[in-house]
């Protein structure tokens, strides 16, 4: 329950915070193809360095990547058909065996099916998502953000004793 | 950009940099040192041990390998090794080592402690033996055989009484055990032909038919019931007679059985003839034997020594093997790889070239090369191949060359191993009591040759002494006229060659060894004991059949008692079976013919009536 709160919290101060909406939206995305994609892979390293190196927000980022494990938890079989269409293809065949020829492109595991299937599935869906988020928290910001804050049961919640601790928690984390 | 997340990273960097250098190489000697101990089931101890995470090079100054079926030996330790592991295989989880640099590699050294390994317990299984342990048995077997035999103390005068005391005549208990056998397999055709149910069946039978009166019969319908009844008894009487042709024919056979294995008995007297004979140590005078007693022992022994050898590569050899075999499993959430070339189909662990140097026990400095060293020859396309050789100051050669190829449908490994030069000077030739002279001059040349295909089994050690001189000046005057004609024999002889073949090409594992000197042994040993040995044979031989004479005389009465009396009982139940069945048989036709009476009479009548209607 700590937990849920606590994420509930994060993804209300990510949207009202002073980072900018492509910041939280890059941090979703880059999460979410951390979250869709099986975590210890080589792409996945690199998009852990994006995320601390690039100024996305980091809270949305771990949201994302949680809400999405999940997600691809149930979509895996869909991702090991999405991949073995891929790496079957007549079409692709020489791109695959290039690829798989050199190390650095082996070291990926694209020739695994769940792994190149999951990876496209999430590259595919950030086209999407990327500027639907950009919209969401520009429209949240604007229009939501201070009816949210009327809402009673946040009124009721920002006076429970957990938001209390979680506040004083955030404050020394810094 | 985030300088906070470049920082951190820059940490995570300098941190793990850190650790590969802080950690020690203790640590992973320690690591390395328990799992190869628990492959080995006993302590495998390095020493200076070096890793260097970078450069990936490997390297320790001494490795002791203990042997798990004597601790305090090793089977090989090695000194100076270094070599580099590959890096791209070790992110497939693949050992690959392009060249091992190994000096001072030695087998069989004494440790200065205990090589013991306490096994986890989930790691110990049971071994089966393989084919060199199986073969080494049975040629220790051979040897410890040959052991026995003496040639030149025959004494035709022996005491057979003190002897019979030391031997165990197996064939009296055998033979009771037989006439046990043979008394109750008689006692159950006794009962079977006496107390059988076919003779009370056909008794029944005949009652019921012997109570129709035929001729009181008047009425054709009960004639027809009558003999449907009798059908019915008919088909009873030919099963009963199919049971008793089936009776006589496992009767018959059984008691052949019986007699037949009366047959056993003269060998079994004669293994304990050839027990007595071993224990009073005669020997067999033909070629075969000499040269086995001659060179047997030192040959068979070389030859074991070797096996030894090629076992314990085997069984290494099987333990690298992981569970690379088995069939990768497509798990719902893994996926599944495609490969779309072999470039990663490694083996899981493949050192592909060992510079190997060493000295062996006879201080002779052996170099040589090992290559391809895999868990999976089918992935590395290649064979291990041995090639070793070196010499001693005095030119004693070694040249060791192997192959173990596991790529073609059967298994094939074969040795070749020659051992040569060595000076015979102030050694013996042979152990056997026949040749006590040492020689004075001499070199030998060993070599082994062993093809193992599969389960064939297929080898051959030869021993060659050249430019021999024996030293019978030593040994002083010839105590005998044996000594002396062997002497006379062998001081001609400048080379000595033997050969012990070792093999199961053509059935089970057969030992044979000759040289060119057994016909020289053969005729000195005919002309001096052969008549003793034959006689003190003669003697046991008698000894023995009068032991145990008697007690086949009791097996052969029981079996030609028995089985007479038993005929005639089967004869007496088979004639009254055919006698009662002859009466069914009688009764049946005797009704038949009734049956047909009346039916013609009947028709007779029905002619009558219509002729009488019509006034035909």
């Amino acid at each position: 329950m700590l937990i849920l709160i606590k994420y509930i919290a994060k993804l209300l101060k990510a949207l009202s915070s002073e980072d900018s909406p492509w910041q939280i939206a890059g941090g979703f995305v880059l999460g979410m193809i951390i979250g869709l994609t099986p975590v210890f892979s080589l792409h996945n390293l690199i998009i852990v360095v994006l995320i601390l190196i690039i100024k996305v927000n980091i809270g949305m980022a771990i949201l994302s990547f949680l809400v999405f494990s999940g997600f691809a938890y149930i979509a895996d079989p869909a991702f090991h058909n999405f991949g073995t269409w891929m790496l079957t293809n007549p079409d692709l065949q020489s791109t695959w065996t290039s690829m798989y020829e050199s190390e650095w492109w082996a070291m990926t595991r694209f020739y695994n099916t769940v792994v190149i299937g999951s990876f496209v599935s999430s590259l595919l869906l950030s086209i999407p998502v990327f500027p639907a988020v950009l919209v969401f928290v520009n429209q949240y910001r604007t229009h939501i953000h201070a009816k949210v804050q009327k809402w009673k049961i946040v009124k009721a919640f920002k006076g429970t004793k957990v938001y209390s601790i979680y506040q004083t928690y955030t404050r020394v984390r810094g | 950009m985030r300088i906070k997340g470049i920082i951190f990273l820059v940490i995570i960097a300098g941190l793990g940099f850190a650790a590969t250098y802080f950690i020690t190489d203790e640590f992973i000697e320690e690591k390395i040192e328990y799992q190869a101990s628990v492959i080995n089931e006993a302590k495998v101890e390095i020493d200076g041990f070096e890793f260097d995470l970078f450069s990936l090079k490997v390297g320790w100054d001494r490795l002791q390998v203990a042997n798990p079926k004597n601790t305090m030996t090793n089977t090989f330790e090695t000194g100076r090794t270094e070599f580099n592991v590959d890096f791209w295989p070790l992110l497939w989880n693949k050992v690959i080592v392009e060249n091992v640099q190994m000096t001072g590699f030695e087998l069989e050294t004494e440790r200065e402690t205990d090589g013991y390994f306490e096994m986890p317990v989930d790691e110990e299984g049971e071994e089966e033996p393989g084919i060199f342990a199986e073969v080494t048995k049975q040629v220790g077997g051979e040897i410890s055989k040959n052991a026995q035999m003496k040639f030149t103390a025959v004494k035709d005068d022996i005491n057979v009484d003190s002897l019979m005391a030391m031997v165990d005549l197996q064939s009296i208990d055998k033979m009771d055990s037989l006439k046990n056998g043979l008394t109750d397999n008689y006692s159950k055709w006794d009962s079977t032909i006496n107390n059988n149910t076919i003779i009370s069946d056909v008794n029944k039978m005949r009652t019921t038919l012997q109570a129709l009166n035929v001729n009181e019969m008047k009425d054709p319908k009960k004639a027809i019931e009558a003999l449907k009844d009798i059908q019915g008894m008919v088909k009873k009487a030919d099963s009963l007679k199919k049971s008793v042709v089936n009776l006589k024919e496992n009767f018959t056979s059984d008691l052949t059985a019986s007699r037949n294995s009366l047959e056993s008995i003269p060998s079994w007297v004669r293994e304990d003839i050839d027990r007595a004979s071993g224990i009073a140590k005669l020997p067999e005078i033909n070629a075969q034997s000499i040269g086995t007693a001659l060179f047997g022992s030192n040959l068979l022994g070389d030859f074991n020594r070797y096996m030894g050898y090629l076992g314990t590569a085997r069984e290494y050899g099987a333990r690298l093997k992981g569970p690379e075999d088995e069939e990768e499993e497509i798990e719902r959430f893994a996926g599944k790889n495609y490969e779309f070339s072999d470039k990663y189909d490694w083996p899981a662990f493949w050192v592909k070239k060992i510079e190997l140097s060493g000295v062996t026990k006879n201080d002779i400095d052996l170099r040589g090369l090992v290559t391809d060293v895999s868990s999976d020859q089918n992935k590395t396309g290649k064979p291990l191949l041995i090639e070793m050789g070196g010499a001693d100051a005095n030119n004693t050669s070694l040249n060791i060359n192997a192959e173990i190829n596991y790529l073609e449908e059967k298994p094939r490994e074969s040795v070749k191993v020659t051992y040569a030069g060595f000076p015979l000077k102030n050694s013996r030739i042979s152990p056997s009591e026949l040749i006590p002279y040492e020689l004075n001059s001499g070199t030998g040349e060993l070599s082994l040759g062993v093809d193992v295909i599969g389960k064939r089994f297929d080898s051959e050690i030869k021993y060659l002494a050249s430019n021999i001189s024996f030293d019978f000046n030593s040994a002083g005057k010839p105590k005998n006229q044996i000594e002396s004609l062997i002497r006379t024999a062998i001081s001609s002889a400048d080379d000595i060659n033997a050969t012990a073949l070792v093999d199961n090409t053509t059935g089970p594992l057969r030992v044979r060894v000759r040289s060119n000197i057994d016909d020289m042994f053969l005729n000195t040993l005919k002309s001096t004991i052969s008549r003793e040995v034959e006689n003190a044979k003669r003697k046991i031989r008698n000894e023995v059949e009068s032991r145990v004479n008697a007690k086949k005389r009791e097996v052969e009465q029981l079996v030609k008692q028995k089985e007479a009396q038993l005929r005639a009982e089967y004869d007496k139940f088979e004639k009254k079976v055919n006698d009662q069945l002859q009466i069914v048989e009688e009764k049946k036709k005797e009704l038949e013919k009734k049956k047909k009476e009346l039916e013609d009479s009947i028709k007779n009548k029905a002619v009558d009536t219509i002729r009488d209607k019509i006034g035909f």
